[in-house]
Parts: structure tokens; C-alpha cells; sequence
């Protein structure tokens, strides 16, 4: 029974990070950066799908696409503005982590500025917030929904990026930016087009994140942002299904350790196993072999 | 004819007060009467007095920071609009943010003190940006007042650092002997951050009050600050089957805590110190937080006139309920005010002479300090019934 | 001095400056190496609660616990280094911060743990809250002696045959290793030359913030660091040391704009990086990019159109 709900919880929380980690994993597979402004990008969706539902009352199913467009914007501005400049000038990739810390330091305190610091929530009993019952374990509505969601768009943004002529551009940008242009590939276009993908995920994460924890404050893509990290290395860099199985690793490694009384070391467990294995593989549970980026 | 002039001047007498307060917000006629009463007004006082304030208003803690710089925004527009520090006589506050920052707090204090020349200083938010902060205050002989310190030996630090902020050891052990009294319980689980100073030794107060009262602590499990899901640690903390939970968090993660430990089935009694003392964790939780124990330096629920009122103008002020962070800030902006009236100077020691000295209402309840510049004053321990709390026991 | 005073930058952020610029020079030299290791927050923590400890448990003057808290740091890179160093890039980075992470959480831990083994309840380095109460002993002429060695030293450094294996290796590892440079071992000591100053960092700043906590020295310190170095630029030592003075002090001098501090502080950081590659020149120069700077700066002007 106990074990049984612990491997619930683990699900959960690994459907969580995996959907969050999504985005983050498809901006590092086309340009090879780390786009630390995620989390902040994800905190912003989470943002607009409250004010769409508590100040223009409007119901949920618009709340989500509306949080995902708006989220898409400001990761596409994020890109013209933190990351374009940089690589038209040819600055090395590390210049372009720097200048998303801060373009995510900029966003959370213009965030502060317009919500304040008061943690807000969906209104109670916008979802059922019960357990489903006749279950041997708990587990809630919005919990299985997030599941289904972030196996659902995993799977659809590997076909897209695996199957559509977009996705193959998208790749031969990832291969070799210069060629890929010579070949007759909008670059620009694509890097945008991957920009917005990536923070409408990341806008969808916010806003069934805010529903699920009920909390929304500028500061939510904080807390997450190093695990999203951490997910999507052990994951594999830049691959997409290697987030989806990285979330659930790193959330199982973090509640079994909870489980087996270990909850001061729980951290510390999880980042001991992804040393250990980034020697072992450092391509991830999932990825190929040597992609060497920056 | 004689009657009728002994019923005018009745009635003027009568009023003459009312009159005055339908100009000015009714709230300073109740906090600082006492003190109008026992100091007369200052005469020595320049036309600007200013003191400051160091609060970490942006980053992650900035929902303390903020909420007390509303606190003392509001104290201050009270003190200046009734002329408490004499006619013509305005109380300037600076406000600088720590960030959370103990660098930043350092280099912020160093300003109030070397270059604005402040004379108390309000704050810091944090206990460690008090233990780095503070010092400078302390060698220049500049009063430190903190309204939400509650490590042990902030005081310690020197003869100018007050706090009025009771720790979780004043407030917890009548907590859990209140509940324990009233509902009976035998067995006891405790959660808590194992990386923030004030949640551990809110459990460590738990876990002897606990002891104390002959209730088994059978769990403890621990998170880290920041986290959202507590899935886990409630998974094993109800596998144990507590009669109650002993939840040593701040409001953001003790939201999440309450409502998950209820998602997973958990009927036991849920309880908390200073941390959950917030208007927030009861909106937010909802019908999932009935019953919640909390443990607190103020009840905004009390029966105390000055606290209603307080309560009263900052929702009129701010569209929204204060929680304990702002009540105490709001009081401690009073204090400082009131040991500069009682000083009738803008020299720091006198300020701090007066300061300890100082035995006032307020909305905590009536105040005054320990010789070691401690809190004095009644916690109380309070109930939610039906969203809002209500004092244990009183019902 | 007065003129800096007024605009925010008095005798502690000086100091900050000068500690962080000690960070800066930390990660500078595996920059210059080519590794990209985010350790530096690590240890950090580790200079900082030895050195404390060393002056406050033991009793011990400053200088000892500058060298104590530089010495454990060292010794404890070579440990973590040997197979770490192996990985590349954002692999070594996130390796790094494990590591980081680890540091903290042990730290953390560490009085439970350590009370476990010996089996008697011990406080060492405090837990949650840390260790308080330490006397501010760093003067700024400490800070500003040990910068200026620690730059004389790198300038050696630079001009030596070590130096210059270091910068084959960032420029390319595989032919440095076929010039016959034994890139493990040029590696690994500058991961620990730079772990050496990256803890007498935390000894010296421990002893100026009079609390050390583990908080302090997470994920965000160690993003911290890297900006120092990397706003600064890496063109030579000088640029961390700048990075480190503007990013310190920016916050201070942004004071009088109140809440919109935190947004201007971010907008500047991300234009400076954007905006100004000559000023605050990028890491990684390839020689490429140097010569085309060279060229900018010092080609003749084109005649103006008549």
C-alpha cells in the first residue's frame, strides 16, 4: 500500500518535471544552449492563465492556449533579443548562458512589479481537488491529467521534430546552422519557430503547475529551474524523450529516497547518482554518443 | 438656563473627539494613547525625523519584505497625520532591500548608518541578515528594531538590538499543550525545512513540547525550501497514522503541505507556529485547513480594539487582510515612534533608553521588553473555524 | 572616496568587490583552460567553514585560516577533479554543480552526521542557520594585497610553459595532447590552483559577513561567479576582477531607482552582454575573432564618401 502510493507519488512528480523539462530539452536540441530564462518563461504562462481565468473570467480551456501564445511571445522576444544578437556576432555559447540569466533575472522582477509578492492560486474548485475514489492509492484528477499531458506532448514534439519538414529543418539548423542557410533553410525562422514551441510548452507547464500546487508567485521558476536542469542532462542534452525519461528518474531517485527515511540526504542522493552517472555516460540514460556543445 | 450649559459642554466634550477623528483616520487615537498619556509632547525634535528600514523587498522572501513595509508605511501615515512626534514634526522612513542578500544587507545598513544618518533602524527581515547586518548598527550606536527575527541571540548582538518578534519556543509549547488539552492527542508526526534556521528550531521546539506533554513523536521527515511537493514525506508520515501534524514551514510551503497531506487522506489535526500565521494559508487551502491549530505572536481574530483597528486600516489602505509579518512591523514602527517621543531627542542612546523602557498597548497586546531586549507579551493560540481563525478554547 | 560613498559604494561593497573578484579569478583560470566547471561555490563553502572554524573554534589567526580553508578546498579538488575533469562542457558544468550541491547538503548535515559517528551530540558548523557570531577580521588592505599577488602570480603564470599548455587546451585538447602536454595533469592542477582560491575566497568572506550559512553558497552563488567572468570578459585577468566590481556594485549604485532595482539590474547585465562585445570582451576568443577586433580597432578609416 505504502509502496503503492510512493510509486504514484513518483510518477506524478516525474510527469511534472518532465513536462516542464520538455521545453528547456527542445531549445538545448536545436540551438545547443542552455536557456536558463525557462523557468521564468514558465512562470509568466503560469501568470497569464491566472489573469485570463481571475480578471477576464474566462474558463480554463481558453486559460491554457492562451497561456501557451503568450508564453510563446515572450520566449520569442527572448530569443530576438538575449540569444539573436549573440549568434549573429558568432559569441560563444557560454556569452549566451549569461545573457539568459539575465533576461530571467529581468523577467521575474518585472513580474514582481506587476503582481507583487503575494502567492496567488486558481479559485478553489475550479478542478476537483479530491481523490479519485475505488482506488488502492490517492491520486487527484489534475495529477493524471498532467501525466497524460506531458506523455502526450512528448510524444507529439518528437513526431514533429522527428517526422515533419519542419522538424527535419529544425535539425539540420542543429546540425550545422551555416548549411543548413546554404541549403536553403530559413534560420531565423527556425530559431523562432523553436522559440515559440518551446515557451508555449513551457506556458502550458505554468499553467497545470499553478493548478496542481495552487501557487503562483514570480518566484515559482526558481525552485524548479535547477531540477529542470538536472532532468535534462540525466536525460540526455537535448533529447526529447530523454527529458520525459530523465523527469521521472530524478523524481523517483528523490521520493524513494524520501521513502527509505533518507529525507535530509534526498537532494544529495540525487545529485551524487547524476555525478555518477554523467562519468559513466555522459550522454545520458538516453542519448547518442558525443555531441560535444557548450 | 445653568442645565443647558452643562449639557452644551457635554456635548462638546462629547464630539469634540469624534470630530477630530471623522478627519483623520480613527486608528491613532487607540495605539499610542497610552503613550501620549505617560510622554508629553516633544519639543526638541527637528522638523524631520528619519529613520530606516531593511527589508528584503525583491527576490524569493520579498513576500515578508513587503508585507512589513506595508506595515510601517501604514504606521507611519498614522504617526504623521496625528502629529504623535509634536506639531510640524514628520517621521521620514528610508526603506532598503536586503534581496535576501547578506551582502546586500550589510552594504544597505552601512548606508542607513554612515551615510543617511538614521537614528533606529527597522528590520532586517531575515535572522542572517541580522547576524551580518546588525553589528554595523550596533558599533555606530544605532537602535536595531526587528520585527521578524526570531533566531536565538539576535539580542545578544549588543545593547542597541531589540526585537518584538516572539520565537516559535515562546509560542509552540502553549500550542501543542492548548491542542493536546483540547483534543486529546496521543501521537504526533513533524515536518519541516532542514535548510532554514527558523523551521528547525520550530521543530526542535516540537519535539520537546511534544515530549513535554506525553504525546509520541512517531515521524519526522524533512524538505528542502523551495520545494512544491511533499508527496513523499506525507506518504510515510501517514503510514504511521499520527494524531496529529506538526507543520514547521513558512506560508508558501505550508499551503502545499496542507492541502496534499488532505489530497492523500490524512484526518488527523494539522498544526503550526508563526509561520502559518498568515491569511493566505487559510484563503488558499480552504475547506482543507478547518481545524488548522496556529500558534502565533498575534490572532487576527483577537478581541484587542488596537489590533481591529490596525486590522481595519490596513485592509481599508491595501484591499487585502494583513498577516503577522505586517502586524508586527506596523507595531514596531509605533514603538520606535514612541521611544522618540519619549525621548524627546533624536540621539540614538536616548532613543534606546527610552525604547527599553517602553510599556505600551499594542496590537500584539500589551508590550514591553525583557532586560535582555526580548519580547514581552501574551501568544495566543488560535483555531480555523469556517476560514477565518478564531482563539482555541474560546469557542 | 566621498564621490563613491554618495553614489552607494562604501567600504563593505569594496570589499565585496574584492572577494568576488578573487571568485572571478577562480573560475577565470579554468576558463582559460577550457573547462567549464561551476565548482567554485563549492568551494567556497568549504574555505569559508574551515577558515571560520579555524579562527573561531581553534582560536586561530586570520592567516591561518586564509591558508586552512584555501589548503582543504585544494586538497579536496583533487579527489573530485581526477574524474571529473574527464567530461566537457555542459556535462562538466552540471557535474560541478552536483558537486556544489553536495557540498551544501553535507554541510548541512554535517553536525547529525558527525554527532552519528562519534556518538555525542557536536556542533561544528551549525546546520541550518550556520556559523554566527564571527568577529569581522578581513581588512580591505588584506583583500587588496592578496588580489594583487594572486594577479602577480597569474601574470607568472600566463608567461610560463604552463600557461601556455593551459591555453592549447582550451584551444584545441587534442592536438595540445599530441604537442606532448599531459592534459590530465595540466587540468587537474588548475582545477585545484583554482579551488585553492575560490576557498581562501570563502575564508576571507566569511570573516567580513560575520555569518556563514550553507544557503549562501547554492546553485545562484555559483551562477554568480560564472557571470563575474564572464560579463568581465576573459581576454586577460583583468576582466574578471572588472566583472566582478561592476556586477558587485551595480545593485548598490541602483539603489535610488527603489523597486525597479531588480529590473534594471537584469536589463543591464543582459544589454552589457549583448550589446558590447568590444567593451566587456567575450570568453572563448578564438584567434579569429581576436584578429577581426584588431582589425576594427586598428584598421584606417575608410575615407569618408566625397
Amino acid at each position: 500500500m505504502n509502496l503503492i502510493q510512493q510509486l504514484v507519488n513518483a510518477i506524478w512528480l516525474g510527469s511534472v518535471y518532465s513536462l516542464f523539462a520538455l521545453g528547456y530539452a527542445l531549445v538545448f536540441s536545436v540551438l545547443g544552449v542552455l536557456n536558463l530564462a525557462h523557468s521564468a518563461v514558465f512562470m509568466w504562462g503560469a501568470w497569464i492563465g491566472l489573469l485570463v481565468v481571475t480578471q477576464l473570467t474566462l474558463p480554463l480551456w481558453i486559460a491554457v492556449p492562451a497561456a501557451m501564445l503568450g508564453a510563446g511571445l515572450i520566449s520569442v522576444a527572448l530569443e530576438r533579443t538575449a540569444f539573436a544578437p549573440l549568434r549573429a556576432r558568432g559569441a560563444p555559447r557560454i556569452s549566451q548562458l549569461i545573457s539568459s540569466i539575465g533576461a530571467s533575472f529581468f523577467l521575474v522582477n518585472f513580474a514582481q512589479l506587476l503582481f507583487g509578492t503575494n502567492p496567488e492560486r486558481f479559485p478553489i474548485g475550479l478542478i476537483p481537488a479530491e481523490a479519485i475514489p475505488n482506488l488502492p492509492f490517492r491520486v487527484t484528477p489534475i495529477q493524471v491529467v498532467i501525466l497524460m499531458v506531458s506523455v502526450v506532448l512528448m510524444a507529439l514534439l518528437n513526431l514533429l521534430v522527428a517526422r515533419t519538414r519542419l522538424g527535419q529543418r529544425m535539425r539540420a539548423v542543429a546540425f550545422n546552422q551555416r548549411t543548413a542557410g546554404l541549403l536553403g533553410v530559413n534560420v531565423g525562422a527556425i530559431y523562432m519557430i523553436t522559440f515559440f514551441l518551446a515557451g508555449a510548452l513551457a506556458g502550458a507547464a505554468g499553467v497545470l503547475y499553478g493548478l496542481a500546487f495552487n501557487q503562483i508567485t514570480p518566484f515559482i521558476g526558481d525552485a524548479i529551474a535547477l531540477k529542470g536542469l538536472t532532468v535534462i542532462v540525466l536525460g540526455g542534452l537535448g533529447n526529447i524523450q530523454g527529458a520525459l525519461i530523465g523527469g521521472f528518474v530524478v523524481a523517483a531517485l528523490e521520493v524513494f529516497s524520501v521513502a527509505a527515511g533518507g529525507s535530509n540526504y534526498r537532494d544529495a542522493i540525487v545529485f551524487t547518482l547524476l555525478f555518477l552517472i554523467l562519468l559513466v555516460r555522459p550522454q545520458g540514460l538516453v542519448g547518442q554518443k558525443e555531441q560535444t556543445r557548450a | 438656563m445653568k442645565k443647558w450649559i452643562w449639557v452644551f459642554s457635554l456635548l462638546a466634550l462629547l464630539t469634540a473627539p469624534a470630530l477630530v477623528s471623522a478627519q483623520m483616520p480613527t486608528m491613532e487615537s487607540l495605539i499610542g494613547a497610552d503613550i501620549r498619556q505617560t510622554c508629553p509632547d516633544p519639543t526638541n525634535l527637528p522638523d524631520t525625523v528619519t529613520i530606516g528600514s531593511l527589508l528584503t523587498l525583491t527576490g524569493g522572501a520579498s513576500v515578508f519584505g513587503v508585507s512589513q513595509q506595508r506595515g510601517i508605511q501604514l504606521a507611519i501615515a498614522e504617526i504623521n497625520n496625528s502629529a504623535f512626534l509634536g506639531e510640524g514634526v514628520t517621521l521620514e522612513v528610508i526603506f532598503e532591500d536586503s534581496a535576501s542578500d547578506n551582502n546586500q544587507a550589510i552594504a544597505a545598513m552601512t548606508k542607513l548608518v554612515e551615510e543617511d544618518r538614521v537614528i533606529a533602524v527597522i528590520g532586517p527581515t531575515l535572522s542572517r541578515e541580522a547576524f551580518s547586518a546588525d553589528p554595523i548598527a550596533q558599533d555606530a550606536g544605532v537602535v536595531v528594531l526587528a520585527v521578524s527575527n526570531t533566531a536565538n541571540g539576535i539580542t545578544d548582538m549588543g545593547d542597541f538590538i531589540f526585537r518584538n518578534s516572539l520565537p516559535e519556543a515562546s509560542v509552540i509549547p502553549g500550542t501543542v499543550a492548548g491542542a493536546v488539552d483540547q483534543l486529546g492527542i496521543r501521537s504526533a508526526a513533524i515536518i519541516y525545512a532542514n535548510d532554514d534556521d527558523f523551521t528547525v528550531s520550530g521543530a526542535n521546539v516540537f519535539r520537546e513540547a511534544f515530549e513535554a506533554n506525553g504525546v509520541t513523536v512517531v515521524a519526522e521527515e524533512t524538505y528542502a525550501t523551495g520545494d512544491v511537493d511533499f508527496n513523499a514525506q506525507l506518504t510515510n508520515i501517514i503510514a504511521q497514522n499520527p494524531d496529529a501534524l506538526a507543520i514547521s514551514a513558512l506560508a508558501v510551503e505550508a499551503v502545499q503541505i496542507i492541502l496534499q497531506a488532505r489530497a492523500q487522506g490524512y484526518q488527523g489535526v494539522l498544526m503550526g507556529g508563526n509561520g502559518l500565521n498568515s491569511p493566505a494559508v487559510l484563503q488558499q487551502t480552504g475547506a482543507d485547513s478547518e481545524g488548522l491549530i496556529v500558534g502565533a505572536a498575534w490572532n487576527i481574530g483577537s478581541p484587542n480594539e488596537l489590533s481591529a483597528a490596525f486590522k481595519a486600516a490596513f485592509e481599508n489602505e491595501y484591499g487585502n487582510l494583513p498577516d503577522q509579518f505586517a502586524a508586527q512591523a506596523y507595531t514596531g514602527a509605533w514603538m520606535i515612534a514612541s521611544a522618540i517621543r519619549c525621548a524627546d531627542s533624536t540621539d540614538s542612546a536616548a532613543v534606546r533608553d527610552a525604547l527599553a523602557a517602553l510599556e505600551m498597548e499594542t496590537p500584539l497586546g500589551f508590550f514591553s521588553f525583557t532586560e535582555d531586549r526580548n519580547p514581552i507579551h501574551d501568544p495566543v493560540v488560535q483555531v480555523n473555524r469556517g476560514g477565518a481563525f478564531a482563539v482555541l478554547g474560546a469557542e | 572616496m566621498d564621490v563613491l560613498r554618495s553614489i552607494g559604494i562604501t567600504e563593505p561593497v569594496i570589499q565585496f568587490m574584492l572577494v568576488n573578484a578573487l571568485l572571478g579569478l577562480s573560475i577565470y583560470l579554468t576558463l582559460y583552460t577550457g573547462m567549464f566547471s561551476l565548482a567554485n561555490a563549492g568551494f567556497m563553502a568549504i574555505g569559508a567553514f574551515a577558515g571560520v572554524i579555524l579562527t573561531q573554534t581553534f582560536d586561530l589567526p586570520l592567516a591561518v585560516g586564509i591558508a586552512g580553508g584555501a589548503a582543504l578546498a585544494g586538497v579536496l579538488a583533487i579527489p573530485v577533479g581526477l574524474p571529473v575533469l574527464r567530461l566537457r562542457d555542459i556535462y562538466l558544468a552540471i557535474a560541478t554543480i552536483g558537486f556544489g550541491e553536495v557540498v551544501r547538503i553535507l554541510i548541512l548535515n554535517f553536525d547529525p552526521l558527525v554527532s552519528g559517528i562519534i556518538g555525542q551530540r557536536v556542533t561544528i558548523t551549525g546546520g541550518a542557520l550556520g556559523i554566527k557570531g564571527i568577529p569581522k577580521l578581513t581588512e580591505t588592505w588584506h583583500l587588496v594585497g592578496f588580489l594583487i599577488a594572486v594577479c602577480y602570480l597569474i601574470d607568472r603564470l600566463h608567461r610560463s610553459r604552463f600557461g601556455r599548455a593551459m591555453a592549447a587546451i582550451r584551444q584545441d585538447e587534442k592536438v595540445a595532447a599530441n604537442m606532448g602536454i599531459n592534459v590530465v595533469y595540466v587540468k587537474n592542477v588548475v582545477f585545484v590552483l583554482s579551488a585553492l582560491l575560490a576557498g581562501a575566497a570563502g575564508a576571507f568572506s566569511g570573516h567580513l559577513t560575520r555569518i556563514i550559512s550553507p544557503d549562501g553558497f547554492g546553485f545562484a552563488q555559483a551562477v554568480n561567479i560564472l557571470a563575474f567572468a564572464v560579463l568581465g570578459g576573459g581576454a586577460s585577468y583583468f576582466g574578471p576582477i572588472l566583472g566582478a566590481v561592476v556586477l558587485t556594485g551595480l545593485p548598490e549604485v541602483l539603489r535610488p531607482v527603489r523597486e525597479y532595482r531588480g529590473v534594471v539590474n537584469g536589463l543591464i547585465l543582459m544589454l552589457v552582454i549583448v550589446y558590447l562585445p568590444g567593451g566587456l570582451i567575450s570568453f572563448f576568443p578564438t584567434r579569429r575573432s581576436l584578429q577581426r577586433l584588431r582589425r576594427r580597432l586598428f584598421a584606417p578609416r575608410p575615407a569618408p564618401p566625397a
